[in-house]
């Protein structure tokens, strides 16, 4: 004990020092805990406070010489890489949207658009990795967007709060509105929830005019309501469509065909099975065919198949599925 | 050394009744207030406090000192375990009491980590209700499997320990019983296989299946094929003990993996899914693995700091040698678990990447990205230290001075590496610098070193040194090779056998890399080339381990492993390092398989030449005996700032992990609503691990202090 006391004790002080004063060191460079914001106002003071604070944007981008993030591009004046700060880089960036959509772009326009879809219109020199911002973990709510969105017009260019917030144009709108569905859906990724369509539905479903037919069309489901769609993914046989229901067919031997009825006609039925196969009976040969509501041809298992983070994505981009307006 | 009748630290008699009584009551405890609390959907979140205290700082506390404790309980019986069994088949007793001193260790240390986890459950049950009342929702039948565990490993614990004289000499038991254990074990090796084939839970993730074949079924499988006498059947005790720590721990990750990567569970928290699914989490397997061979490391580097210690205060010759002894076999159990556990920590960030690339981002160039750079410091000082400690051991090997200078070429190697992997991805800089360097972040030079290809050729080049070292060591008294030819079939065949399936491993990769549709990384037909060049590289080491087996064959071993380490060195380290950057640039998403492929063809190096060394030297001409006792007071400091070292590390690793959650309690689905949800400096977390380290040495330094008074006692 003594050999503890008087030789391993102090050394393992001393150690234990110079870890401490690598920490304050390493601190006293780059700065000290990051506090999360509490609720702020549509202000370029909350927007700033959201920035440096829970929507992490220092992660990957700095303001000028502030922060040390070079993921994404400066949002301040650095360099010659960037001679503008983001206010006025906005400008020049919407004029270019305007020539290549066609349609007007207004600074915040563009800088709303490259919140709401990071990969639409993305810096020379950086790859296409924008998390999305009201998304777990980050699920800035639209209001805090647009804090910061008056940030980083303040950045060099004239805030105008009327049309981030009161009249924002049709374009914002249209982005508030992606924004707001993908928050309602659980504050999914919209762009990765069309890769789990494809990879999960697409076979089954037709939407907007592509896609199987097994299952009912999807094109408009977002005005079904979150909770039906949600229900629809989990429990299909909660939420059976008319027209869509699952037939039992069983034959005189005894064999039990389920699916779709999808052809009926004299002398046969076509019943059309969950992996698309088509099975033609004659309906001489059936014992019986009946409608079963507690089952569903959709797997039952996708809630399996699917990660949270999979289901939060495919729900926001199902809730972005609008319905047409009538011709 | 025979004093280990039933002592305990507390004496022989009421020790073990006591901590059985203790643990038991614990449990139930922590058992009632699981049963008790409802399954919470996502609701207003409560936090309390007690006495005015910070409750995140106490749980982080908290949490940090079971961990070290439960690491130390869970690291020491895997060696312990191992060193009986050479012992066992060597018939050294040497081997035998130095099994006994480790486990006797680990006695001492279990009553601690059961209390330290019972306060920590009671802190999280009473300071966080809402967020403890739904993990319970979700996990209670794993909470109540654990729980019983708890009871299987107490008894493994106390079985073992205290019936280590008990189950000892005696004759072989009944051909019928060893052919029932034999029976049993191929049942259980049959159930392996049909689980490996994915015959059970064949939804089950790959990691996940390899985990439990290999640390459950096939030690069991083992476990029973030896039992032949009581030796064999304490061994076999010994073998329970691991798996059932094993699964306390994966039972525990899978809850802190849950809270990185939920699963089984919608967007408002609801379980959705099955109890297996929220279990076999994304990170769940991934955190089981780094932390398996982390709590390796750490138990042989506490055990090693116990050696140390009693080595600076030894008295005699026989202590010192025994102790010195004692603290070698633990920095080389450390090193063992040291040298893959990088590559588990990149299978992990990979992972994490996957779970979320924010919280991907966060780690690596976020809030942590500094914090990894002092656990850089760290890592890369637990090899130089390592090194440092087998060069002073080299002193105690009569004829190694013919290898001291071989030590600053190591050293060399070690330092450039260390420096070029602390080096930072971007360095802090004042406008004004930034502007001298034409507007860019990047220093021109520095950037080459700051980046992901630099650093994993460096690690690989570190590991490669370490093994070096260690391959200089073990050669110190071994006048010259001998002949393998000599040495009969059995050399050659398991030369054969253990070549050709660490080539297989380097071989396979190899022919995935050529075939390899450029689409499955998102990338444009066109950069296929640059997944194919990996594939050449890989076919080129392949080559290069096929001639190292067939000299070695033909007894030229160590042509053969100079040119596969020399190959091996060139394409992980030089030739991967640079093209690392060529990918970089052109297909990003291919610089995973290059690190990849630097780790297969490392491992399958070190494998390949670790086993014609050990032929090559096999009963080869011995200079002189070891002198155990002979080292320097200097390398048992070392000794025990590695120690320290990993233990810092194990605290700053637990920052990071916990703090990449940000703000949520459980990612995604719980946010953290309370005071305390933001991520501390680095300072407060150094002030914080630095604290949990303390009071860990000094708890440590009590117990092992009554641990000897305890020994003296019986000695007298």
């Amino acid at each position: 004990m003594n050999v503890t006391i008087t030789r391993v004790l102090p050394f393992l002080l001393l150690v234990l020092g110079v870890y401490l004063w690598i920490g304050y060191a390493i601190t006293e460079l780059t700065g000290g805990g990051r506090k999360s914001s509490a609720a702020v106002d549509i202000s370029p003071e909350g927007g700033e406070a959201i920035y440096w604070g829970k929507g992490r944007c220092f992660t990957c981008h700095s303001v000028g010489g502030q922060g040390s993030a070079v993921r994404g591009p400066n949002h301040g004046q650095f360099g010659e890489k960037f001679p503008l700060a983001m206010g006025a880089r906005a400008v020049e960036r919407a004029k270019e949207r305007t020539e290549k959509e066609g349609m007007e772009f207004t600074a915040i326009d563009y800088t709303v658009e490259s919140l709401a879809s990071p990969g639409a219109y993305v810096v020379k020199g950086y790859k296409n990795e924008m998390a999305v911002v009201y998304a777990p973990p980050i699920s800035l709510n639209l209001k805090e967007i647009k804090a910061v969105i008056a940030y980083l017009m303040t950045l060099g260019g004239d805030l105008d709060m009327a049309a981030i917030d009161t009249k924002p144009s049709e374009v914002t709108l249209g982005f508030y509105a992606k924004i707001a569905a993908a928050a309602e859906a659980g504050g999914g990724d919209p762009g990765l929830g069309a890769q789990v369509y494809e990879d999960n539905c697409t076979d089954c479903h037709t939407l907007n005019g592509e896609g199987g037919e097994v299952g009912p069309d999807l094109t408009g489901i977002s005005a079904k309501g979150l909770k039906f769609i949600s229900e629809a993914i989990l429990q299909p046989a909660k939420a059976l469509t008319k027209g869509f229901e699952t037939y039992v067919a069983v034959d005189k031997e005894g064999r039990q065909t389920v699916g779709l009825k999808t052809r009926d006609e004299a002398g046969e039925v076509d019943i059309t099975k969950a992996n698309g196969d088509v099975v033609t009976i004659a309906k001489g040969e059936l014992k019986e065919i009946k409608i079963d509501d507690t089952k569903s041809i959709m797997p039952d298992d996708l809630s399996e198949a699917m990660t949270v983070k999979d289901y939060q994505d495919i729900l926001s981009f199902l809730m972005l599925q609008k319905p047409k307006p009538a011709e | 050394m025979e004093q280990r009748q039933t002592s305990g630290i507390f004496g022989s008699e009421p020790a073990p009744r006591r901590f059985v009584r203790f643990c038991l009551a614990g449990l139930l405890v922590l058992g009632l207030v699981v049963a008790a609390t409802p399954a919470f959907a996502l609701e207003e979140n409560v936090y309390r406090q007690v006495m005015g205290i910070d409750s995140r700082r106490l749980i982080w506390f908290l949490a940090q000192m079971h961990l070290f404790f439960g690491a130390f309980v869970l690291g020491v019986p895997l060696f312990a375990v191992i060193i009986e069994v050479v012992g066992w088949n060597n018939k050294d007793p040497k081997f035998d009491n130095l099994a006994y001193e480790f486990t006797s260790l680990l006695s001492v240390a279990y009553a601690t980590t059961a209390a330290l986890g019972g306060l920590l459950a009671f802190a999280l049950f009473t300071l966080y209700p809402t967020f403890m009342g739904y993990m319970a929702g979700i996990f209670k039948d794993i909470m109540f499997l654990y729980a019983l565990l708890f009871f299987g490993e107490t008894f493994a614990l106390y079985m073992y320990y205290y019936g280590w004289n008990w189950l000892k000499g005696g004759g072989l038991f009944s051909t019928g019983m060893q052919w029932l254990f034999k029976g049993i074990s191929l049942a259980i090796a049959a159930c392996g296989l049909t689980f490996l084939l994915g015959g059970i839970g064949p939804e089950m993730r790959v990691d996940t299946r390899w985990f439990i074949l290999l640390l459950y079924i096939l030690p069991l499988a083992v476990g029973f094929w030896i039992i032949r006498d009581r030796k064999s059947s304490h061994i076999f005790i010994g073998i329970l003990l691991n798996v059932f720590g094993t699964a306390i721990m994966q039972l525990a990750n899978s809850w802190a993996g849950f809270m990185m990567s939920p699963a089984g569970v919608d967007a408002d928290g609801v379980l959705v899914g099955t109890v297996w699914q929220a279990f076999e989490n994304v990170l769940a397997t991934p955190i089981a693995i780094h932390r398996m061979l982390g709590n390796l490391a750490f138990g042989g580097l506490v055990a090693g700091a116990y050696a140390a210690v009693k080595f600076i205060g030894a008295k005699t010759p026989e202590e010192k040698a025994h102790y010195d002894c004692m603290g070698y076999i633990s920095n080389f159990v450390a090193i063992a678990a040291l040298i893959p556990l990088p590559f588990a920590g990149y299978y992990l960030g990979r992972e994490v990447y996957s779970t979320s690339a924010v919280m991907g981002n966060n780690m690596m160039g976020g809030d942590f990205s500094w914090t990894f750079i002092i656990q850089a410091m760290l890592v890369g000082s637990l090899f130089v230290i390592s090194n440092y400690y087998l060069w002073s051991g080299m002193t105690r090997i009569p004829g190694a001075q013919r290898y001291y200078k071989f030590i600053k070429y190591i050293l060399f190697a070690l330092i450039v590496s260390f420096a070029i992997w602390l080096t930072p991805h971007n360095l802090p800089l004042t406008s004004q610098e930034v502007g001298e360097m034409a507007g860019s972040q990047y220093h021109p030079v520095l950037k080459y070193l700051g980046l992901m290809p630099a650093k994993n050729a460096v690690v690989n080049l570190i590991i490669l040194a370490t093994f070096f070292s260690f391959l200089l060591y073990r050669r110190g008294n071994m006048e010259g090779a001998v002949s393998i030819r000599a040495q009969g079939k059995g050399a050659r065949i398991t030369i054969l056998i253990i070549g050709s399936v660490a080539i297989a491993l380097v071989a396979q990769y190899a022919v995935t890399m050529l075939k390899m549709d450029p689409a499955e990384l998102d990338l444009p037909a066109d950069r296929a080339e640059y997944i194919r060049m990996i594939g050449y590289v890989l076919v080129f080491e392949c080559i290069a381990g096929v001639v190292a087996i067939i000299l070695a064959l033909t007894d030229r071993g160590k042509l053969g492993q100079a040119i596969y380490l020399g190959v091996t060195a060139f394409n992980v380290t030089i030739f991967l390092g640079v093209y690392g950057f060529v990918v970089m640039e052109k297909a990003s998403p291919v610089l995973r398989n290059v690190a990849v492929s630097q780790f297969l063809q490392l491992i399958s190096c070190l494998v390949v030449v670790a086993v014609i060394d050990a032929f090559l030297f096999k009963r080869a001409k011995s200079l002189g005996e070891m002198q155990w006792g002979r080292m320097t007071v200097r390398s048992q400091y070392a000794l025990l700032l590695l120690t320290f070292v990993i233990t810092m590390n194990m605290g700053l690793m637990g920052f990071i992990r916990s703090g990449l959650r940000g703000d949520w309690h459980i990612f995604g689905v719980m946010r953290d609503t309370s005071e305390w949800a933001y991520t501390p400096s680095n300072f407060v977390m150094t002030q914080q691990v630095g604290a949990a380290v303390l009071l860990f040495m000094i708890g440590c330094a009590f117990m092992f202090w009554l641990g000897g008074i305890a020994s003296k006692k019986q000695e007298d």
